[in-house]
């Protein structure tokens, strides 16, 4: 008796043993390239330090107080960033959706289709935003080409404040392929005998929707939203192809994961960079917060018990 | 057992994130020194015959960082081969960088205590390095009796020259020879003393402006909406925009690096370039054009371009010997004086090196025009020997290759008004114009759309360019 009670405790033991060994790696990991590395931005940030400088001098809070009273591109390359990652966010949210709904249906070459909507997400995001910047030209411009024909003015896509950030928020929703997939996959999971339920009691497409398909997507959309969110806020390569290297910034360009590059790596301001580093690192874990005390009033797990 | 086994565990986590830390903490903690290590001086001859022999045998290796793509790799390569064959003391070993990471590289290297013994420079970070005290004074890199580099080719830092640009780049006009004999047009002047004031600048180039009617810019069926190529292009690199403010005689900075870009003159000079294409068409919006391929322009999509001298070597040699493009080159238009802009990657030696002085005289070596041929000849570099502009035969033997325009137009146009019309960009000696030119560049941006007039847009931001000027 006493053999059968022990053994299924020491087997436990053993593999809880077995799991802190596995996690030794991953933990050393983390601590040694994530953690650590960040402790060190955040007492960076209370020096003044450029990478030439000699040695770093202890400032106190000056860089906060700096970024927060008289820095001039702060506030807004936190408005912009939070309105591209926002709108970026739902719009693409809906297209991916919208595309995975579609291709979740019968059709001939779904194989090939799904893979045409996939492949954007897979192109180098330099030849990507690139190949766009033809696109948008406001001078030369396929879509300008297009305005003239029909007698339309021009559009600066990229080079007019009210147009920038709803441009490149295109280019990165067309680029959304990563989400279509996961949709794809939870589409596949949802149980088909709640839509035939619903159907024999008479509900709509619409309702059956909006009733059924979405409660029980609720989990991937939270998924979604959140690596989407915590992404689309660390915009940096249309700011660098089309606002860095001694072009003209607008300040809709001025995300700030390239405010945080452009003082600390081209203007040699680590320190102050640092500072911008660890207020962006909480506005994103601010922004997550909120996703995660919302998700509880709309969030639907299968089991019932919300956990 | 198990408290014992905890603590162990604890003790042995503690002593691994304190190895870590001091690990990583080690190198940054390290500074740079203020003052170099003592330098090996492999130049010196050494008494001992063994060590001599030594000497003979063991090169001196020094690393030099540069911005460019294979091929001009290549070409670095048969530089730094035919350098190292010509002595036996000092090896060179490139480190190849891409152009837009070039300077956050330089940056990492130096918070890694890691910077090469010798690099190129992006001009507007010079000062700030040479000012907290990371580049070798070069002054005495040259004997009294050498011929040195154009005075004004040289940063200066405290009076103290700290790197003499690689080469000579002045703005020009350059324009597609075909497109003013089809728009029957007089193609711009070679000779300063005939250089276009600006109101005959935009007649011409609304000449060459056309719509999808084939209506020209002063016609008044012209259809600002279906523009097809433009009288005008300027190359979207935001320093260049000085150049206006100077020929209008004003300036972004006096002699004394104090800030002069709110007096009337430089910004009716900015409020001008923007209206070439808010007032007249005869430009795209400025900064709308992201690219730089300048030839391709040139042969679809506008007449004439403003940019640098290196346009030669980069793309329009190459745009003549294989698409056709009949170039010219003509001095820029003016609106009060008649200048131009000269400025040129910067060589310097690191003042971290433990082997300054094998890399000075690497880039001496390598700064004398015969040993950096290629990059002239293709038209990519301009000379900074003060010979080259003045001895007709070395000016012959630069100019007079296909990759150029006709010898007499180019040396006009480009010789004489580098040698005798060119101001240097203020970063030869401001301190903080990457600053500066970030902060001006955001401020200004709403005014090429028309958002803003340029006077507004400086006057109420000049508390930010000052603090952006005094480097925060």
């Amino acid at each position: 008796m006493k053999k059968i009670k022990k053994s299924p405790a020491g087997a436990a033991k053993k593999e809880a043993r077995a799991a802190v060994l596995f996690l030794v790696p991953a933990f050393l990991g983390l601590t040694f390239i994530t953690y650590l590395p960040l402790a060190a931005v955040f007492i960076l940030s209370f020096f003044r330090w450029t990478a030439i400088m000699p040695e770093p001098i202890f400032i106190g809070l000056e860089n906060y107080i700096r970024l927060f009273t008289a820095d001039m591109y702060f506030w807004t390359s936190i408005k912009v960033t939070v309105q591209y990652a926002v709108l970026t966010m739902l719009a693409s949210l809906v297209y991916s959706m919208a595309v995975a709904m579609l291709l979740n249906r019968k059709m001939p070459a779904r194989g090939f289709l799904r893979a045409v909507f996939y492949l954007p997400y897979i192109i180098p995001a330099m030849a990507m935003y690139t190949s766009w910047s033809l696109l948008f030209s406001a001078d030369f411009g396929v879509f300008n080409s297009i305005l003239g024909a029909l007698g339309l003015q021009k559009v600066a896509f990229l080079a007019d404040s009210q147009t920038i950030i709803p441009s490149i928020s295109l280019i990165a929703i067309w680029a959304s392929g990563n989400l279509i997939v996961v949709y794809l996959a939870g589409l596949g999971n949802v149980p088909r005998v709640y839509h035939e339920a619903a159907e024999i009691d008479g509900a709509g497409a619409w309702q059956r929707f909006w009733n059924i398909t979405i409660p029980c997507m609720t989990p991937i959309i939270f998924y979604n939203l959140l690596m989407s969110l915590v992404t689309y806020m660390q915009v940096f390569v249309p700011s660098l192809l089309y606002a860095g290297n001694n072009r003209t910034t607008y300040p809709e360009y001025l995300f700030m994961s390239f405010l945080m590059y452009r003082t600390g790596f081209l203007n040699n301001n680590l320190s102050y960079a640092s500072a911008i580093s660890f207020v962006f690192f909480v506005i994103i874990g601010v922004f997550t917060l909120i996703l995660f005390a919302t998700s509880k009033t709309w969030l639907f797990y299968e089991g019932g018990d919300n956990k | 057992m198990k408290k014992n086994l905890k603590s162990r565990i604890l003790a042995s986590l503690c002593a691994a994130v304190f190895l870590g830390l001091t690990a990583c903490s080690g190198q940054q903690a390290t500074p740079a020194p203020a003052t170099p290590a003592p330098a090996e001086t492999p130049s010196e001859t050494p008494a001992d015959p063994a060590a001599s022999e030594l000497a003979a045998t063991e090169r001196t290796m020094i690393t030099y960082s540069f911005w460019g793509n294979d091929e001009e790799l290549r070409v670095l390569e048969g530089v730094i081969e035919k350098f190292e064959s010509e002595q036996d003391r000092i090896g060179v070993e490139p480190i190849q960088l891409d152009r837009a990471e070039y300077v956050g590289a330089l940056n990492t290297f130096a918070a890694g205590n890691q910077l090469p013994d010798t690099g190129i420079m992006a001009e507007d970070t010079v000062l700030m390095w040479a000012e907290q005290g990371m580049l070798a004074d070069v002054s005495q890199m040259y004997g009294a009796d050498e011929a040195k580099p154009l005075d004004s080719l040289a940063f200066k830092f405290n009076g103290q020259p700290v790197g003499y640009s690689v080469a000579n780049e002045v703005l020009n006009l350059y324009y597609n020879r075909a497109k003013f004999a089809d728009a029957g047009v007089d193609v711009p002047p070679a000779n300063v003393a005939d250089a276009w004031d600006w109101d005959t600048f935009i007649e011409k180039a609304k000449l060459l402006t056309f719509d999808a009617n084939g209506n020209n810019a002063a016609s008044p069926d012209f259809d600002v909406n279906n523009i097809t190529q433009y009288g005008v292009m300027l190359c979207p690199d935001f320093w260049q925009l000085e150049v206006w403010s100077n020929t209008n005689g004003g300036a972004w900075y006096d002699a004394n690096g104090n800030i002069t870009i709110n007096t009337p003159e430089s910004m009716e000079a900015l409020q001008r370039v923007a209206d070439l294409a808010l007032v007249h068409h005869v430009a795209p919006q400025y900064g709308t054009n992201t690219a730089t391929s300048i030839d391709q322009d040139l042969l679809q999509n506008c007449a004439m371009y403003v940019n640098g001298a290196w346009s030669v070597g980069v793309w329009l040699g190459a745009a003549k010997a294989n698409d056709g493009l009949d170039y010219g080159v003509g001095v820029l238009p003016y609106m009060e004086e008649k200048v131009t802009l000269n400025t040129g990657g910067v060589n310097v030696a690191f003042n971290t090196s433990a082997n300054k002085e094998a890399g000075m005289e690497w880039l001496k070596w390598y700064a004398k025009e015969e040993n950096s041929w290629d990059l002239i000849e293709a038209g990519t570099w301009m000379p900074v020997l003060s010979e080259y502009y003045t001895d007709e035969t070395l000016t012959r033997q630069w100019v007079e290759n296909p990759n150029f325009p006709p010898y007499d137009e180019y040396k006009s146009a480009v010789v004489d008004y580098a040698f005798n019309n060119a101001r240097p960009v203020a970063w030869y000696w401001v301190n903080n114009t990457n600053l500066f030119n970030n902060a001006l560049s955001s401020i200004l941006a709403p005014c090429w759309s028309g958002n803003d007039t340029i006077e507004n847009a400086i006057t109420t931001n000049m508390d930010a360019l000052e603090a952006a000027h005094m480097g925060q």
